[in-house]
Parts: C-alpha cells; structure tokens; sequence
C-alpha cells in the first residue's frame, strides 16, 4: 500500500501538571541542540490561544512534534509529512519508532522530568491523505483503501504492542482525515516499544 | 491509488483556466527544478500564485546565541534569491471580499491539514494564509482550491492583490447601496488581465458602501471606492467616489480623490486607464518608492487625474466593462431560514455579552450579522468544518472574513442566535467581544514573517488574555477602542488607523538588543480609515500591557464628556502624549531585567538576525520575462505530451507555446494585441518577421518562420513525428524570442 502524504500518531498523557506554553523554550532548545536524530527542525509555533487544537508545535523539515489538546485529549502527536518510506508499513514504522522517539525524549527532558507521563496504551492514527486512503463511509463499497490500511496497522502493530492490541476505525466525519485509534491495554513501555521496532538509540 | 494525482481526480471539476494555470506554474517548477528558469523570474511568478517566503527560508536561523545553518538538502537549489527550494513557505489563498461558501471552507480545512500545519490565518485584507507549506504541494492544493472555485493567482506579487469589500455590505444599516457585486465583477475583470502585469508594486484596491464606518477603509488602499447616488436627468443614478494613491507601510498616505463621481459603467474602464498609467510611469527599480502613491504624489493628483483621463479615450471597448451591470438587479443573497424575532426570553449572561458584541442587526428585518471571533486570526481544520456545518444549518453560503481577522456569517435568523451561539461556543468559537479592545489585529510579525522585527503575535495574545481577564471592569469608555499591531513598520497589522497602535523595532542597551514597539496613538478606524495616528515613542516589548493600562486609564480620568480618543490625543498633542509613556522608555541593563530582551512566546535573546528580505515587493522583473515563462512552461508540457503518447495534445501545446511566445514579445510593443492568434500572428510579423528584427544573423527568418507556418498551415492529425518536429520548432523560436528582445531591448512602449 502507497505511503500516505502525511501520517500521525498521537500519544496521550497521562500526567501533565506543567502549561503548554513550558513546551516553548523546551522546543527551542531542542532545536538549538539538534537533539533529534535525522531530523531538521526549524521552528516554535504558538498557538495555545485556540481553544481545543494544537497548542505549541515543533515545526521540522520531516516531521512536526505537537503538544496536541484537540477533543480535550492532550497528548504529543507526532506529524511525519516527508520521506517516511515507501509503503504504508515502512512509513507507519518510521513514523511510529520518531514518535516513540518524541516521546522519549519528552519525558526525559531535563526541564520537564517528572512534570508529565505519556500512556503508551492508546494511540491515535491519522492517515492525511484523502487523495489514497479516502475516509469514505463504512460497507458502501468506496472504503477499500481503508479497510486494507486498518488490516495492515492491525497486522504491523500487534506483534509490538502485545496480542491484545485492537485497532479500530473512527467512524469520524468523512471530511476528516482517516483515522484510527490503538488500544493496547498490555503495552510495554517506551524502551521496549522502540526496541521492538529495531530503532532503540 | 497509486500513479492517480489530484489533477485526474478532479480533471472535471476545476474550471479549463484555472486548471491550465496551475499546470503552466507546475511546469515552471519542473523547469526550476532544472535550472532552466531565472530564479527571479521564478519567485515572481511563484509570488503571483500567492506561494510566498517565510522566515528562515535562506537557511539561517539565529537560536538566541548564534545564527546558525538549517541543514535543508540541496542548498543549492533555490525558488527565488535566497531562498531556498526546500524550506517551507506561506500559501496565501485570495478571497473576493472575502465571500465564502461552506464548501470552501471544508476544503481550506482539508488543505491546511494535508499541506500546513492544520491553522488557517484569516489575514487583514480578507485572505487566508496557511504556513510551513512546501512548495511541492502547492500545485496539488491549488488544484483543490480550484475544484471549489478559488484561485491563488495574483495572491502575492506586483499585482492586484485581494479585492476587499465591507464584511457587512448588503445588509448594512447604512450604506448608500451594496458594493458586493461591483467588487466581484472588478476582481473578476482585474485577475490576470494583461494591464496589471507590468506592476513595478503590489496595487490593493477596496470597496465601501459607507463614508462615517470604517467599512472598506478605501482612504488607506492604491484605489478605493465609495458607493454614491447622484441625480442625473432627474434619475438616481449609481456611481462611485473613486480615491487612488491611499497607503500604509512606512510612510502612510491618505488617499486623493481621483473622482467624485464615476457612474458605475466606467469604474472598470476608469481602473483600466488608472493600472495604465501606474505600469507605464510607476517606480520600477527602487521598490521603497514603487507604490502608486509615490507616483501621485510625485504627479499631483491634478496631473495624476488628466494622465488617466487621457488614457481613458485611448482604450479599446470592452464588452466585460458593462456586462455584468445587467446582472445586478437579480443579484441578492438568499437566507437560508425565514425571518424571526429574539422574543423576550431570559438568556445568560454569557449570551448577552456575546449578543452585545458580536451580533449587528441587519438592515433586513427579522435577520442579523453574527461575528465569529477568531483569536489573532486563527481557526484549525476541525473548527473550520465545523464551522461550514453551522453555516450551512443558519446561514447557507453567506459567509465572508473581515478584516479585522474574523469571520462573518450574514442571514442569521433572529431567533436562531441563542442556539447558534451554544453551537459555536462548543467548538471554542464563541468569545465576546467582536471589534472590542480585545479584539486585537495582528499581522504575523516575527512567527513567520521574513521582515518581522519584533513579535506582534506573541504581543497580541498577551494583550488578548491580560484584557480579556479584566473585560468586566474594563471602563465602558475604552471597551470599543481599537488596538491594531504591526511586527514592523511595514503596516501589515494597519497599526496607522488604530486608537493604540503598534510596531516592531529595537533598541540596544548595552552589548544586547531589545525588542520594542512604537507606539501610535489617536489614529481612526471610522470615516474608511480617516486618518492616522501620532507616533510617539518606542517601548520595551514587555512593558505594552502597562502602557496600554496607563494610556487608557489616562484617556479615562481626562476625558471630557463624549470626547474619543482621537480627540482626546489631538487635545493634548504628541508631546504630552509622549510623556505618558516616556517613564517606559528607560532602557534596563541586561543584567538588571533579562527578561526584556526576550520577545513575548520566545524565550530567544532576542536578534535580528533572521530578519530576510522580504517578498512583499515581489521581483521586479520585466513584463516580458513574465509573459515569455509561461510560453516555456508549455514547450515542456508539450514534450511530456509527446512522451505519454498524446502528439495531438503535444502539438496543441507547442503551437500554443509559440503563440504565447510571440505575444510576450508583440506586447513589448503593443500593449493591446489581445489573445486572439490571427491578431497575434499578424502583430509579429508585421512588427518582428516584416521587419526583420527577428532575423537572426545566420538563420535569417528561419525561425519566425516556423510559427508563420503553423498558423497558416494547421496539422490536423499530427503523429509523434510532425508533433516531435513541432515542438523543436517551438523551442527554437522560443529562444529566438529571447534573442530579438535582447535585441531590440523590451519594454519600450512605442504605441499604445
């Protein structure tokens, strides 16, 4: 299957007891220490005065790092829109082992260890291609695309976040992006996710 | 799903023009890809698709210690002077007195999700503006926007840029007629018409119904236009009061009268004359002074008036300066609900302060205007389709932006306000305070803007929630004052015409440099922008929010009864006005407050260090190497035609590249050849082949030929062989076009 325009994954916190605007001078430094591997970052976006959105965004060449407060789940989503591979499942694993990374580094950061917990027992999916995976209704016939990308992230998540992983479709607006949600109630932690997926540093 | 773009899928649904325009541009990128095309060209004609720079795009960016190189691939290949192909840029989408449909806004929020950073940026001329875009998707985007009826073209660059229009045009209280239809009909004449390609400057126009409202503020754009009715054999007759050489940026100018009276069939031909004058006589080398403006001033208006008037009797009819006049009785917006009435209910408190702010009652009875306040202008996907299905349950396609950065939905029945307010509060969209002190504009300063000095973002959102906290006890005497920011002095935030305005600059202090503002004070929003405020000294950034406090409180306890802030200002005169901020003009050493030498949402030391060079200007580049890059653009097309096995479209296309070649050159000299191929053909030959001016030393008229006779000579049925041969042809005399213009020297207007 194509690798879609753009992919994201989101991972939800668990603990957050800091502003989102703390994330500023954090995504700064970042930036000045070029502290992600294979990725350029260029830029800090602030937009904490939107209600229920994006709030403060790490803007990179390959990929965005958001601290993300859309549906008042925030989380850090991760936004790969270039060179994520070739297929759906190489992008889904470059895209999921930077995400991981992200948070990661996250939670270790000096400025903000210990003030915030990411869960790695849900996630969200979201495949920003409408053009190759149209998030057309359910059963009418328009939604194979969508229905081998679920069959595929099922297949390709399951071994790394335990047998007890399901993903599900959100059967969200079809103007919106397709859209999946991860639900693995026996994931391990982050180390072992990254490990399982070959890309532990 | 694999090899089909966008340009199949929606092959039927964008309109043939528009289609074809983003596949010349998509062909130009591919030719910049191989360096085939002069990269100032390029960025001016990537400008005039509104695909625009952004800060740090020349790969330096400064991190608060150092400036330092963003490690972009292929650095050496660029999409204009210092700028670099891969670094991301800002889209700007036009948006006609910023009319909406709910199908349009679904579809910017599906592109600002795909291809930005999923924000759309309502900007102050009625635009939107997506960032962090890369330039390879922008054709793709474009072919979307254009599958719902919007076009990027002329979004940026030396060109007419978005045609503005009072948000409340129709249905206001006051005006003297709706202008909607004029502007639509101006904007629609206007787009790409071949007399506003040879713009040494941008050209804004607006249209007002209103004088006393701020309504299209025309005092402050190259041309304005307030709706008049005057007597004319005894019957009303409509017409407009024309302004022209209004402006902000550096050095404002208010604009002169051209007219007091054009009758509404010769505003087009009226313009026609006006964008004639400004190409042939406008500054084009030094761009500081390119502005028509400047060219008014230098004329007197006088002068400026008789040069148009003449211009206006040299001009060939044109059946579109009338045309759509014959539309006007039937145009009209259509409600989608009938009219009602807010009974006497009890609402909350929240509603009524919301009702207080944000709702106008229309002109029609039974209907109002609701103002969706967006925070600096900001909106995301989900809000945005969100917001089209409220639009299409209350108002249908009646949707416009404003210029203050809003959104307006119009027709909204009376009695639907308390469930449409519940609506837009549960998707974050339901603040109060609509054209309030907290209503704050900004333009995008230094978050993304290549010429951004100092934060006025980052300024405004402390603004934003520092007054918005206070808003209940706020006087009722600074409650509607008007606070407009600008991250330099190039006025894109309109801080000229606001009661407090600011912009971005700096100040140094010891071996650092400090972020600060300007301050303006007593400028007016009303009378279309009456007239611009008092700049009365500079301010650290990080004491704004107590100047603001203690110029309002000053405004409060002095005033007399009924006196505005304008007038209080003018009462008491700059120098005075200077003293109330002059105890924040000491300037703390580093040590002492390190905290001023940080902008607002940056924690960077502050630098100027990324400051570019802006592309507001656009490339000043000659009306020939515009016309002619297209012409290429199709050669190559042609040629991948010809490799997809289509010789009948390969040739089309190279015949086409030869005709658009031959204008390019023929408009050189005659401005008015039109698009017709016979005109075109026998414009060249006897202007270029006739008089051998196209011959080359060795090959005579060899390739003029080639055109001559294909025009004469149409193939019916080409195969790869005569389409292949063609298309050689094309590229040989494209390159004989160049040649002869180098010759000859271009751009001389010999007839008009």
């Amino acid at each position: 299957m194509i690798a879609p325009h753009r992919l994201s994954v989101k991972f939800f916190f668990e603990e957050l007891s800091i502003d989102v605007e703390d994330f500023i001078p954090v995504f700064h430094r970042w930036i000045r220490e070029n502290v992600v591997p294979n990725e350029l970052l260029l830029d800090v976006a602030d937009y904490k005065h939107i209600v229920d959105g994006p709030a403060i965004l790490l803007v990179g060449h390959e990929a965005d790092y958001v601290v993300d407060l859309t549906d008042a789940k925030p989380g850090l989503m991760y936004v790969r829109k270039r060179d994520a591979g070739s297929d759906l499942s190489e992008a889904l694993g470059t895209t999921l082992s930077q995400a991981l990374n992200g948070v990661k580094l996250t939670e270790s950061d000096v400025e903000l260890k210990g003030k915030l917990k990411l869960r790695t027992d849900a996630a969200t999916i979201v495949l920003l291609d409408r053009l190759n995976y149209a998030n057309a209704a359910n059963g009418d016939g328009a939604d194979t695309a969508a229905a081998a990308a679920l069959s595929q992230i099922s297949d390709n998540l399951a071994p790394i976040f335990g047998d007890d992983t399901t993903v599900t479709r959100v059967a969200n607006d079809p103007r919106e992006p397709l859209t999946f949600e991860l639900s693995a109630p026996s994931a391990p932690d982050v180390d072992t996710l990254l490990s399982q997926l070959g890309s532990a540093d | 799903m694999s090899n089909i773009g966008w340009k199949d899928v929606l092959a039927d649904e964008m309109p043939d023009d528009l289609a074809h325009e983003i596949d010349i541009f998509e062909g130009q990128m591919e030719l910049m890809g191989q360096a085939k095309l002069d990269e100032k060209v390029f960025a001016e004609t990537r400008l005039r698709r509104g695909v625009y720079g952004q800060r740090y795009d020349n790969g330096q960016r400064h991190d608060g210690f150092e400036s330092r190189e963003l490690a972009f691939d292929e650095k050496d290949r660029v999409k204009g002077p210092d700028t670099l192909w891969h670094a991301p840029g800002m889209q700007r989408i036009k948006v006609p007195g910023g009319g909406l449909t709910p199908d349009q806004l679904d579809m910017l929020a599906q592109v600002a999700d795909e291809y930005s950073d999923g924000i759309l940026h309502v900007t102050t001329r009625q635009d939107f503006q997506l960032h962090f875009v890369h330039i390879e998707d922008t054709p793709d985007m474009m072919r979307r926007l254009a599958a719902v009826g919007i076009t990027t073209r002329e979004a940026c660059g030396n060109s007419v840029r978005n045609v503005t229009c009072c948000h409340l045009a129709g249905v206001c209280q006051t005006e003297v007629f709706d202008a909607t239809p004029y502007s639509e009909a101006y904007a629609q004449f206007l787009l790409g018409h071949d007399d506003v390609q040879d713009f040494g400057r941008k050209f804004k126009p607006a249209f007002s119904g209103c004088e006393a409202e701020a309504c299209g503020l025309v005092m402050m754009h190259d041309m304005g236009y307030l709706a008049q009715i005057k007597e004319v054999d005894g019957k009303p007759k409509r017409g407009f009061k024309v302004f022209v050489g209004g402006g902000l940026g550096t050095v404002p100018h208010q604009a002169k009268v051209l007219s007091e009276f054009t009758p509404e069939e010769e505003i087009l031909p009226q313009t026609q004359a006006v964008a004639r004058v400004f190409a042939r006589l406008g500054e084009k080398r030094n761009r500081n002074r390119a502005r028509i403006k400047f060219l008014v001033a230098k004329l007197g208006i006088e002068e400026f008036r008789r040069l148009v008037d003449e211009e206006r009797k040299t001009l060939p009819h044109d059946d579109r300066w009338t045309a759509y006049l014959d539309t006007l009785p039937h145009y009209e917006e259509k409600p989608t609900r009938p009219p009602t009435f807010l009974n006497g209910q009890v609402h909350s408190f929240e509603f009524n302060q919301w009702l207080e702010t944000n709702v106008y009652d229309q002109r029609q009875e039974g209907y109002s205007v609701v103002t969706v306040n967006l925070p600096l202008g900001d909106l995301t996907s989900q809000q945005s389709w969100e917001l089209a299905d409220i639009a299409r349950k209350y108002v249908g396609d009646n949707i416009r932006t404003t210029v203050e950065q809003n959104i307006v939905l119009r027709w909204v029945s009376d009695a639907d306000l308390p469930a449409l307010y519940e609506e837009l509060r549960a998707i974050g969209l339901g603040d109060p305070g609509a054209g309030t002190i907290v209503d704050i504009t900004a333009c995008p300063g230094t978050d993304t803007c290549k010429l951004g000095i100092a934060s006025s973002r980052g300024l405004a959102g402390e603004l934003r929630t520092q007054l918005t906290a206070k808003s209940a006890s706020l006087p009722d005497a600074i409650k509607d004052l008007k606070i407009k920011i600008s991250g330099c002095f190039n006025s894109c935030g309109q801080h000229h015409v606001s009661d407090i305005g600011f912009f971005g600059n700096s100040r140094r202090s010891g071996n650092f440099k400090m972020p600060h503002f300007q301050v303006i004070l007593g400028g007016k929003w009303r009378d279309n922008a009456g007239s611009y405020g008092l700049a009365v000294g500079a301010v650290p950034s990080k004491t704004v929010p107590e100047v603001v406090d203690t110029i309002t409180s000053r405004y409060v306890e002095e005033r007399t009864k009924g006196e505005t802030f304008q007038e209080w200002i003018g009462r008491i005169g700059k120098k005075e006005a200077r003293s109330i901020i002059q105890p924040f003009m000491n300037l703390p050493a580093f040590e002492q407050q390190p905290e001023f030498f940080s902008d607002w949402g940056d924690p960077r030391v502050f630098s100027l260090g990324d400051i570019g060079i802006g592309e507001c200007a656009g490339e000043v580049v000659s009306l020939f190497s515009m016309e002619i890059s297209p012409a290429e653009s199709e050669a190559f097309e042609a040629q991948i035609a010809l490799d997809e096995d289509d010789p009948a479209r390969a040739e089309s296309l190279a015949y086409s590249s030869m005709l658009k070649a031959a204008r390019a050159l023929v408009r050189t000299q005659f401005l008015d050849v039109g698009d017709s191929p016979d005109r075109i053909v026998e414009e060249f030959k006897s202007r270029f082949f006739d008089t051998e001016l196209f011959f080359d030393q060795y090959a005579k008229g060899k390739f003029g030929q080639y055109l001559l006779d294909r025009h004469s000579n149409p193939n019916p049925d080409p195969d790869n062989d005569s389409a292949r041969r063609l298309i050689e042809e094309a590229l040989l005399f494209i390159e004989a076009t160049h040649a002869c213009e180098s010759k000859v020297g271009g751009n001389v207007l010999v007839e008009i």
